[in-house]
């Protein structure tokens, strides 16, 4: 289980678990963003930038901070 | 049900970027009775429409990506939801991504009003390999389910026509059942809510938003008032916590998810494309860690530029035959008080069309075009890293950028930031940002006179101030923010039908509102020179004025009038410098242009923002934002004269 701030570019992630507060949580959560659910990251900024992941399964795109990026654990689980 | 008037409340509502306001435009614009309000997203829209001989009172509201709201724009659209009651509800969904969208269908079917679905974009999710069966939808929803492409205008006469018809017969639906022990958990807190309760449309719906809520106030209330209810509550939440490991809230949550998924995949067939769309590739690039940012930089640039190149011939242009009637009007009425209320008349007539419309129209129309393109939520993404420096983060990126066409909207805008720190930072930080009027200013005196690179110059000078500004106002708060969690929105093709609606709905509240200011700002000019007024109002400010800023003391009372509209400064420093836009030089030097320019720009936000400022953040911050604005304006427009010696 890693942060997605440290998950690889080429693989399908497996969300395993969103810590922090229940705000960020439920904002997420309405995005369409839940456990299990597969994404994949698709690029990030410069100087530590945000991180834009797609959510496979509900095909939308969301820009993610670092500091929110990095509460979303995630596990690989195949091959872009 | 019970209305001040007998037509029907039809309430659109979706997630956003969905296309909702533009099926609601659509339709408003085909047949309205009574024109709508320039609408930004985050405002509900009104309007009332005769559809085949139905009057409909038609209400566009905010997009909210479910009924937990977690901003004031979403706040906005449950508030009016409830308050409304609506006779219809039409929940546009953007059909590129269904499953997630349904989420929102499915809360809505929960809340037991008659609804109808547009499926919108149908074509969007067809490029991206998705196809969808709207029949087996109806089937699993029990809503007439009508496919829209509402940038084309397809599908709309089918959504109305569906619409009539629910109205017209009723419709019942029912909320779709959940696993079996969540379902078990939901009817005994049913069952122990009291009959005396204040419900929220039916009590399926209020027991479920009561395990999802995590409002103190509400948990308070009920302690308070129902403590045998409060008690069922906990322990309800308590059971679905323990089965299945997670807050209450997501365990509600993750039931519409699954169900939601498990509609999509029965109703759509989706193929794995293997190529990728023209617009999919543009956006690798246009988002690309190093060149997205220089194409952001061209873009701002050359934004600037064709509002420069469009506008100052056109100014030209429209200033000679104004010019001669001026010249004309001095022949015939001789020097009486009539002439100075003509003169007036035509100066602000005049200045309006001649010196205002030639910048703020090309503004306003690029604005929309970059808007309209889904270019914005990218400049949010780009520049995140940098809005993090300065105390806030992307998502105040828009806010921003709209500023530059009006700071009003913009205000209303920050109703998406979720915290009320970043809320007061962006509001504060926004009357800096040069709107349309101070760009007008900019560009016809700055550019004019000194060359567009020192327009330019003075651009970029104001994106410094305003970040140092909002790294000194960040300091001052001792929460962090919350961090960026931004949707970006599918590229689109701009559609031309769209942006010159919303410029030409933009133009509308120019001429309604700020033109009549110009123009009444000019008569009184003109008849304060007539009494001799103005001399009495320029000799009070002069030690500020001439002192200070090294201006012609006639320039006083421009400087009061600007508050008004910004625009009327200009307009009125020539008025009451007496001279024509293009004989400006000889009665005032290039640095004391740039010295005016830098007060005007800085100085106090115009009326229209000190109101808005005071009802969306409070008395305390709009007084706070006058302050900082003249302080600043006083300030840097002095440290100006004094590098440039003017």
């Amino acid at each position: 289980m890693i942060s997605l701030v440290d998950a690889p570019y080429n693989k399908r992630l497996r969300i395993v678990n969103i810590c922090g507060g229940h705000g960020i949580h439920r904002r997420l959560l309405s995005l369409g963003f839940h456990k299990n659910d597969i994404i994949e990251l698709d690029t990030s900024g410069i100087f530590k930038g945000p991180i834009l992941i797609r959510g496979i399964t509900s095909n939308t795109s969301v820009a993610l901070g670092r500091g929110v990026a990095g509460k979303i654990m995630v596990e690989i689980v195949g091959e872009k | 049900m019970a209305k001040n008037n007998n037509f029907p409340d039809l309430i659109f509502i979706g997630q956003p970027n969905c296309g909702k306001s533009t099926i609601f435009n659509a339709i408003a614009g085909l047949k309205a009775i009574t024109s709508n309000f320039p609408g930004t997203t985050v405002k509900h829209t009104h309007s009332k429409v005769n559809v085949e001989g139905n009057i409909l009172n038609i209400i566009d509201l905010p997009g909210t990506y479910s009924l937990n709201p977690s901003d004031e724009a979403e706040k906005v659209a449950l508030t009016h939801l409830f308050v409304e009651k609506p006779d219809l509800i039409i929940n546009v969904l953007d059909a590129s991504c269904l499953g997630r969208s349904l989420e929102l269908t499915l809360e809505l079917i929960e809340l037991g009003y008659p609804m109808v679905m547009a499926l919108n974009m149908i074509d969007l999710a067809e490029k991206k390999g998705v196809k969808i069966n709207p029949k087996k939808l109806e089937v699993f929803l029990g809503i007439p389910v009508i496919p829209t492409i509402a940038s084309h205008g397809w599908g709309i006469k089918e959504l109305l026509d569906a619409s009539l018809r629910v109205l017209e017969e009723g419709q019942t639906t029912s909320p779709m059942k959940w696993s079996r022990d969540v379902e078990e958990n939901v009817n005994e807190l049913i069952e122990k809510i009291p009959e005396n309760f204040s419900l929220k449309t039916n009590r399926r719906f209020t027991a479920i938003k009561m395990i999802e809520t995590g409002r103190e106030f509400f948990i308070k209330m009920l302690r308070e008032n129902y403590p045998s209810l409060k008690e069922t509550l906990d322990r309800v939440k308590k059971n679905l916590e323990e089965m299945h490991s997670a807050p209450a809230y997501e365990v509600v949550a993750a039931e519409r998810h699954h169900l939601a998924l498990k509609i999509f995949e029965e109703s759509s067939q989706v193929k794995r494309r293997k190529t990728i769309s023209r617009l999919e590739r543009a956006d690798d690039i246009l988002m690309h860690p190093i060149l997205g940012y220089f194409i952001l930089l061209a873009v701002f640039l050359g934004f600037f530029f064709m509002i420069f190149k469009i506008g100052s011939p056109l100014e030209e242009l429209l200033l000679g035959p104004l010019n001669h009637f001026r010249q004309y009007l001095s022949m015939h009425l001789g020097s009486g008080v009539g002439f100075y209320i003509i003169d007036g008349l035509s100066q602000g007539i005049g200045g309006g069309i001649a010196i205002v419309m030639p910048y703020f129209i090309p503004l306003i129309f690029l604005m929309s075009l970059l808007e309209d393109a889904g270019y914005l939520a990218r400049a949010g993404f780009l520049m995140d890293t940098f809005m993090h420096r300065i105390g806030l983060h992307g998502k105040s990126v828009s806010p921003f950028i709209l500023g530059f066409g009006c700071n009003v909207p913009a205000i209303v805008s920050t109703r998406i930031l979720e915290s009320r720190r970043d809320k007061i930072i962006t509001s504060l930080l926004i009357p800096f940002i040069p709107c349309s009027a101070r760009t007008t200013i900019i560009l016809a005196l700055v550019a004019f006179y000194l060359g567009p690179f020192w327009a330019f110059g003075f651009y970029l000078f104001t994106m410094l101030l305003i970040a140092l500004l909002g790294r000194i106002i960040s300091l001052f708060f001792r929460t962090a923010s919350p961090g960026l969690i931004l949707e970006i929105p599918s590229l689109k093709r701009p559609s031309l039908k769209n942006i010159s609606r919303k410029t030409y709905l933009q133009l509308k509240s120019f001429i309604e509102f700020a033109w009549p200011i110009l123009i009444a700002g000019s008569i009184i000019l003109a008849l304060l020179e007539f009494f001799g007024i103005d001399k009495v109002i320029n000799l009070i400010l002069s030690p500020l004025v001439v002192k200070g800023l090294g201006l012609p003391q006639e320039l006083g009372v421009t400087l009061v009038f600007g508050f008004l509209r910004k625009e009327l400064s200009l307009i009125m420093m020539l008025q009451s410098l007496g001279v024509e836009y293009q004989a400006l030089l000889s009665t005032i030097t290039k640095e004391q242009i740039l010295v005016f320019t830098v007060f005007v720009s800085f100085f106090i936000p115009c009326l229209s923002t000190v109101a808005i400022l005071w009802k969306e953040v409070g008395r305390r911050i709009a007084l706070l934002s006058v302050a900082l604005n003249t302080g600043v304006a006083l300030l840097l427009s002095m440290i100006v004269r004094f590098i440039i010696g003017a």
